[in-house]
């Protein structure tokens, strides 16, 4: 996890010095020949035509130049931002992998020494039959091999169950189908979130769910998910020892959106934070931990889909996202075309 | 000065299929008697001598009550059982404050090896009878001496 964090931090601060550099390129770029330009007298009375229709020629193709030196700027800079948000999303997936192989331990742990268990029981069973005949105390030898291997079978099942219950929330949570339009049923997307999460959680949090009765929000689903990921991996971050994270889901009033609320019993936030938490680059986690575009994916991801999100917070009070989100995209990007 | 009562080895993690993989190997391949517990706080309330425990085994992560935490609880309770962590959290930190906070023998990582597991635990039983027989050779000595002296108050009284 080290040296992927380190990887991450690098290529943030490249995108930034990239940025940086466009910027200032952009500011010089503009400013000269058309100062230039300006600063000389335009169409003084005594002057001929043809010499102002000159001097205006000359405006028009600096202000040209400086047009095609803008947009050169720009396509730079949206190219920086788009490595930015995928540098940030490197990250999460970093963590994400490494809370997914933490999760899978533990049943792998148990089917490890299960397997072995397994062998040894049976190579003693063997043993004892070699010589075909069975003496009352070999029986009662037997009788605590097999309780031994039955044991055992009860655990490998469990085990499995957990292993398939992470692959299953896994896919839930990583389609590959990434930019389809989709039903997306919120408890489930939620609760694989959570499962993920799960070593993050063990110990530590307690989480309070109330989920509503609603329809399937009609969304991209993968990005939603990865809303979910950002809101509820901060929390586990704002709780620094033992804590609470509450999820509520719930219809809103007119019945046509999702209202999804997400808080935590973490340290919160000064009003000056607060202020700047959607901005990109902005954390307070310091650069080994994230890059500071969490919260401004989070934000676009919840207005593509023509939804709002709205936080409440103070320090020592914990924090409190709310986010609402029409149930039909269509109707949604109706809205917004309008 | 043998103790009758079997060995036992306590085992505490919060995943019962830690508990039952553990329990199913050892009671498999050694004597010992092995006691499990999901919850590090009823582990606390059980009598560990009574129980005669020569090895605790204890997860890091749990919700009421960290691994560490416990295993310095038990080595304040029952100082001659060996203690080991089993983990699945690796971090430096961690391993050096259960080595000084709890007198730790062994930190072991999940997944574990079960020979290797035979191996710790059987060095550990006997690092553990060492520390039992020594005590009850000092507590014998003790007695002695104790004898001697008043053997000794008794001589004095006796002759002057």
């Amino acid at each position: 996890m080290t040296p992927t964090a380190l990887i991450v931090g690098l290529a943030g601060l490249l995108v930034g010095v990239v940025v940086g550099a466009a910027l200032t390129r952009q500011a010089a770029g503009r400013r000269s020949p058309l100062a230039a330009a300006a600063d000389r007298p335009l169409a003084a009375p005594e002057r001929d035509a043809g010499d102002t229709t000159r001097r205006l020629d000359e405006l028009v193709q600096a202000l040209e130049r400086a047009e095609r030196d803008a947009k050169a700027a720009r396509a730079e800079l949206a190219g920086a931002q788009a490595d930015a948000v995928n540098t940030a999303k490197m990250a999460a997936l970093g963590q994400l992998v490494a809370g997914v192989a933490h999760e899978i331990n533990t049943p792998m742990g148990a089917l490890n020494s299960n397997h072995d268990t397994i062998r040894r029981a049976l190579d003693k069973l063997q043993v004892i039959l070699e010589d075909e005949r069975v003496d009352p105390d070999e029986l009662e030898d037997v009788r605590r091999i097999v309780k031994a291997i039955a044991g055992v079978q009860d655990t490998n099942a469990m085990a499995v169950e957990r292993m398939g219950h992470i692959v299953k929330s896994l896919r839930t949570f990583g389609r590959p189908d990434r930019s389809e339009v989709g039903p997306l049923d919120l408890r489930e997307a939620i609760e694989s979130t959570f499962t993920i999460l799960g070593h993050e959680l063990r110990g530590r949090i307690r989480v309070e769910r109330e989920y509503g009765d609603l329809p399937p929000v009609e969304c991209y689903p993968n990005r939603l998910n990865q809303v979910f990921m950002n809101l509820l991996m901060n929390s586990c971050q704002a709780i620094r020892e033992k804590g609470t994270i509450g999820v509520r889901t719930a219809l809103s009033d007119d019945g046509g959106h999702a209202v999804i609320e997400m808080r935590d019993s973490g340290v919160g936030m000064t009003p000056d934070v607060l202020e700047r938490i959607f901005e990109p680059g902005f954390t307070t986690k310091g650069s080994r931990v994230g890059m500071g575009m969490g919260l401004l994916i989070t934000r676009q991801i919840v207005e593509q889909h023509s939804g709002s999100i709205a936080v409440e917070s103070a320090p020592g009070q914990g924090t409190s996202f709310t986010i609402v989100l029409p149930l039909l995209l269509s109707v949604a990007e109706e809205h917004a075309k309008r | 000065m043998h103790d009758p009562r079997p060995k036992s080895v306590l085992v505490v993690d919060d995943e019962p299929m830690v508990t039952t993989s553990l329990r199913s190997f050892l009671e498999l391949e050694t004597p010992y008697r092995v006691v499990t517990f999901s919850n590090p706080l009823e582990a606390l309330a059980h009598d560990l001598d009574s129980d005669n425990v020569y090895v605790v085994i204890s997860d890091f992560m749990m919700p009421q009550m960290d691994g560490i935490s416990f295993l310095r609880e038990v080595r304040v309770r029952r100082p001659q059982a060996t203690r080991i962590l089993l983990t699945g959290y690796a971090d430096k930190e961690n391993a050096i404050r259960a080595i000084n906070e709890a007198g730790l023998y062994y930190y072991l990582e999940k997944p574990w090896d079960n020979e290797h597991l035979k191996l710790i635990i059987r060095n550990s039983v006997e690092r553990s009878s060492l520390f039992l027989e020594l005590d009850a050779r000092l507590s014998a000595l003790e007695g002695a001496n104790e004898e001697l002296l008043d053997l000794r108050r008794r001589l004095f009284q006796a002759f002057l």
